[in-house]
């Protein structure tokens, strides 16, 4: 099992009779960044809170490092853990929240005091070590929570959706800190996060989770160009999903127009979905294009920096789909409501899903 | 050592099993030890209430043989039995023996049959022995005792003991207890049907209207909270009574019996209502009150619709409150009763007066279902009332209405000028030389040495006792509430200590103090020697009021972070640094609520320690109760101003303590 510091084999969680967790396996690499994701209610706080041994298991074992820990208490476990809620100790100073896991260690005061000191500094908090939570700003207390959680200086650190409670600004400062302190510690992080972006943002593989099962683990961009399956896909980022049917072994229908696909996931199904993320369909050089074809722009939506465009035609039956386009091509290509535009699904980026 | 996914597919089918961490073992045998302390001190104690009703006591005469000594020896021994068919008399004339009952034989066997005889054989019959004493030393069974004459008058004859339903039979079939079940429901409904309409009132003028002088009839209406329900008894007394300064407004009617003890019942469970009234009022949301007048309702209409249903839970709640105080208060049908009796009383009088421990279990018995049973309603409603909070409620902001908060202002002072006016009658009765001939004003009552009940000691033991109860009841409540409340693990040991910590609620005081009697005062039990102590008085009152203790800070603690222990726990902490440096702190505030409340109720208290002060350990509260009793009605008016001023210097100097120290302490609290 070469490089991989933490195992969750075939973990299952049941709350009385409904099923949290089901058979879950997942390895997790020394140093790495994982991000679960999903919607709420999928599991993954409780994977989470099980690699913690707050909430056990009902059976599987997990391993971190070279000990089989699915038994243990959180206690006796190695790990760091920051909530959303911050769970600061509000009748403690800064300091004393940070210095809290270090009492009993066998540090003495002055010891603990340098440490505070240092990790304060590495949070961005140097000055704010005599102040009580309440007198700090949620950013600012998320980062003490932090600060305290690495304290012990534990091989694992668990988040937990720790950016949700903080306003957007604040989130995406915070999200790069967290990234940077995350790499100089080179250390092995798994965040429970219910935003994509985040998602997308830190992790260097993400867990994509719903009702209880692993739906997908790869690389951001794995998940983003190459969702598994018809949940991932729609789950992560922006997707056009539209019925179609099977051709031939390397071609779909919709409606009259054929396109060509990569049909290796569907086995031979009939009724399919073929999904495409607004922004991969192509409109430049459509008319040369694989797979182009000309479609009518029934309406323009403008959304900032890109246009999204919502097209239809006869022969694609009853299909609608959306577009992004940048301002700048728009303008060139002279797309206005009603008007005709050319477009192109490129084979590599129309992804083939059975129909449910 | 490394671990495929292949070669632990099996073993990881399996159920995991917890391990538990080492703190954890400590968090256990805490609870195990705290579920110890309430089975000791309440489920064994009333458990033995249950057995001890269930005893029925009988002189078994057939078992006793007497045997005159003749000049050629003893003649032919004859049972008692045989001497009471000779005499015709009626075995303990007739009446029911009970554990204490004792027969002379000398009363049995008549003076001129034993003329002139020298010794006596005594001889037990049973198999157990035991059927007589002789100098107080139990007979063995089968075994024949020779006496002399001088000595006979010393042997007594014991019942026995047997199991069944004859005290209920007894009981239910004796017209004067069973009356006493009549007059206590119906005190007790006339009670809640004045005091929770008028608790509403005064809790609606409070958090309703604009009227001034809040403040002031906020603490107005907690007064009687301070003082024992004796207190009220004794001040209507004054007003009423046969001297009373205001007895021609009963125009005839006496005081002593159920208007007495309607009214000062309504005295002192008044605060309990109205402060369910204030929760109930204050948790309603003003968006409803403006839906309302945006619809076009008219105030009283809004009153209706709004108001009274949003209040409903704390009116049903207010209810069964008041009413099972009342029915389980016994001090004030025992000052200003008069030969009307009620259950609570006739438990008293059962055990203190007539020694007849089986019929007051009985009674207690009876006392405990309809206060079991308003517990339970209680609890359901309660649970209901929090399900009816949202929390994006916004608070009520009454408006200026002139006409309402004058008339409100009206009410509201008639009320507190009723319950101050009884305080201030007894402290003018305390005060005054020699009611009602010389109302000079002098301390003559203050100085208790001349009159029954312990006197200052009895109020230096209260004061004693209060602080005892209220600094272990305080740190032994709040850890209770604090393993039950996050403990990591043993579902079934924290379930079972939430459910002893309710159980008390539902216990009369009467009732626990009676147990503790049977449980404490049984020779062969190894917590004998707790008898008569001041120990077993601070047990039992920390048991007695565990309940609204256990709520206080159990509120407290769900209030804070869930995931502070989670933190802890992955910080290498153990519970009792996060519960000495964390939790305990943090609900300083609820903590210090809770010695309060246990020392004014424990200065105040007399219904379950008035079965268990011993000499040198009375009571204020009780010397209270003794006083009156003797007829030293004015000392006992100023023993209880004794307590009201000791319980108002304390909540006094615990609003300064929790406004000062507090404020420092809490520093945290503040941005």
């Amino acid at each position: 099992m070469n490089d991989s510091y933490l195992q969750v084999i075939d973990v299952t969680k049941n709350f009385g009779d409904f099923t949290a967790l089901q058979n879950v396996s997942l390895d997790v690499k020394k140093g790495e960044f994982v991000c679960f994701l999903g919607p709420s209610g999928c599991g993954k706080t409780t994977l989470l809170r099980a690699i913690a041994g707050l909430d056990i298991q009902s059976s599987g074992a997990i391993i971190q490092g070279d000990t089989d820990i699915s038994d243990l208490p959180p206690s006796e476990r190695d790990f760091g853990i920051v909530f959303q809620s911050y769970a600061l100790f509000p009748n403690l100073s800064v300091a004393n929240n940070v210095g809290f896991g270090l009492i009993g260690s066998g540090k003495s005061k002055s010891e603990i005091k340098t440490k505070v000191k240092g990790l304060l500094e590495q949070v961005g908090l140097p000055d704010q070590a005599k102040k009580y939570p309440s007198q700090l700003s949620g950013g600012q207390q998320q980062r003490v929570a932090l600060a305290r959680a690495l304290a012990t200086e534990p091989n694992l650190l668990l988040l937990d959706e720790p950016l949700s409670a903080l306003d957007a600004k604040v989130r995406v400062h915070l999200r790069r800190q967290l990234k940077e302190l995350q790499q100089t510690l080179g250390l092995t992080t798994i965040m429970v996060t219910h935003d994509q972006d985040e998602a997308l943002n830190l992790a260097d593989r993400i867990v994509v989770l719903s009702q209880g099962r692993i739906e997908q683990v790869g690389t951001p961009i794995e998940v983003y160009s190459q969702p598994a399956n018809a949940f991932v896909a729609d789950f992560v980022g922006e997707m056009n999903f539209i019925e179609a049917k099977r051709v031939d072994s390397g071609h779909i229908g919709i409606g009259d127009i054929h396109l060509a696909a990569d049909m290796q996931a569907v086995d031979g199904a009939e009724q399919l979905i073929a999904a495409i993320r607004p922004e991969d369909i192509q409109v430049q050089n459509a008319d040369t294009a694989p797979n182009g074809f000309s479609a009518t722009v029934t309406d323009l939506e403008f959304c900032g920096s890109y246009l999204r465009a919502t097209m239809r035609d006869a022969r694609l039956g009853g299909a609608e789909f959306r577009a992004d386009l940048s301002m700048n091509l728009a303008r060139r290509l002279q797309v206005k409501e009603g008007g005709a535009l050319a477009i192109a699904m490129p084979p590599e980026h129309l992804r083939v899903y059975p129909a449910k | 050592m490394t671990v495929t996914a292949q070669h632990d597919l099996n073993i990881t089918r399996r159920r995991v099993q917890p391990k538990a961490a080492k703190d954890e073992f400590w968090q256990r045998g805490l609870i195990l030890v705290v579920i110890a302390y309430l089975f000791v001190g309440l489920v064994l104690p009333i458990a033995m209430v249950f057995t001890k009703s269930l005893q029925n006591f009988s002189f078994q005469t057939d078992q006793v043989t007497v045997a005159f000594q003749t000049e050629t020896g003893f003649d032919t021994p004859r049972t008692l039995q045989s001497w009471f068919e000779e005499t015709g008399k009626e075995i303990n004339n007739g009446l029911r023996p009970t554990e204490r009952t004792r027969l002379a034989i000398v009363k049995v066997i008549p003076k001129p049959a034993r003329a002139g005889i020298e010794a006596f054989q005594i001889t037990d019959l049973s198999e157990k022995g035991g059927q007589f004493l002789i100098d107080g030393v139990l007979s063995e069974g089968g075994t024949t005792y020779e006496v002399e004459r001088k000595k006979l008058s010393k042997v007594q004859v014991k019942p026995q003991v047997d199991y069944g339903l004859g005290n209920y039979g007894y009981y239910f079939s004796s017209p004067a207890l069973f009356h006493s079940i009549q007059n206590s429901f119906l005190i007790a409904i006339a009670v809640v049907v004045i005091v929770v309409p008028l608790a509403f009132g005064y809790a609606y003028g409070l958090m309703r209207t604009n009227m001034i002088g809040k403040g002031f009839f906020r603490l107005a209406a907690t007064v009687p909270v301070l003082v024992p329900s004796l207190l009220p008894a004794i001040g209507l007394i004054y007003l009423f009574g046969n001297q009373g300064i205001l007895t021609p407004l009963l125009f005839g009617q006496s005081i002593y019996g159920p208007i007495g003890i309607i009214l000062a019942s309504v005295f002192f469970t008044f605060p309990h209502a109205m402060i369910i009234m204030i929760v109930a009022l204050s948790s309603s949301d003003q968006r409803l009150y403006e839906a309302s007048e945006v619809l076009g309702a008219s105030k009283w209409r809004t009153f209706w619709v709004v108001t009274l249903p949003g209040a409903r839970y704390g009116l049903i709640s207010a209810g069964f409150v008041v009413f099972t105080l009342v029915l389980t208060d016994f001090g004030v049908p025992k000052v200003i009763g008069g030969d009307f009796n009620m259950l609570a009383l006739d438990i008293y009088k059962q055990v203190i007066g007539q020694q007849n421990f089986q019929v007051g279990a009985v009674v207690s018995v009876v006392l405990l279902v309809p206060a079991v049973v308003a517990f339970a309603v209680d609890r359901i409603i309660s649970r209901r009332q929090v399900a009816i909070m949202s929390a994006k409620a916004v608070p009520y902001q009454p408006e200026d209405d002139p006409f309402l908060d004058r008339a409100m202002l009206i009410y509201c002072g008639s009320v507190a000028l009723f319950i101050l006016g009884v305080i201030a009658m007894c402290q003018f009765a305390a005060l005054a030389q020699f009611w009602p001939y010389n109302l000079t004003p002098s301390l003559t009552h203050y100085d208790f040495s001349k009159v029954g009940g312990g006197g200052w000691s009895a109020y230096w033991n209260s004061v004693k006792l209060a602080f005892l109860v209220s600094t272990f009841g305080a740190c032994a409540v709040f850890i209770a509430a604090n393993l039950v409340e996050k403990a990591r693990g043993f579902e079934l040991g924290r379930n079972f200590l939430q459910f002893l910590a309710m159980m008390p609620m539902a216990i009369p005081g009467m009732v626990l103090g009676l147990a503790y009697i049977f449980f404490f005062n049984d020779p062969s039990n190894p917590l004998n020697f707790l008898y008569g102590t001041m120990a077993i008085l601070v047990i039992n009152t920390s048991i007695h009021l565990w309940t609204v203790s256990h709520l206080t800070a159990s509120t407290a603690l769900k209030q804070m972070d869930k995931e502070f222990e989670a933190v802890a726990m992955s910080l290498k902490q153990p519970f009792w640094r996060m519960l000495s440096r964390v939790s305990a702190p943090v609900c300083l505030p609820a903590i210090s609520e809770i010695w309060l409340y246990y020392f004014v109720n424990a200065m105040t208290t007399v219904s379950a320690v008035v079965f268990l002060y011993s000499p040198s350990t009375q009571l204020a509260s009780v010397a209270v109760l003794n006083m009156d009793d003797a007829g030293d009605i004015a000392a006992a008016a100023a023993m209880g101003m004794m307590i009201f001023y000791t319980n108002v210097i304390v909540r006094v100097g615990y609003s300064l303590l929790t406004g000062r120290l507090l404020g420092q302490l809490q520093a945290w609290r503040h941005r």
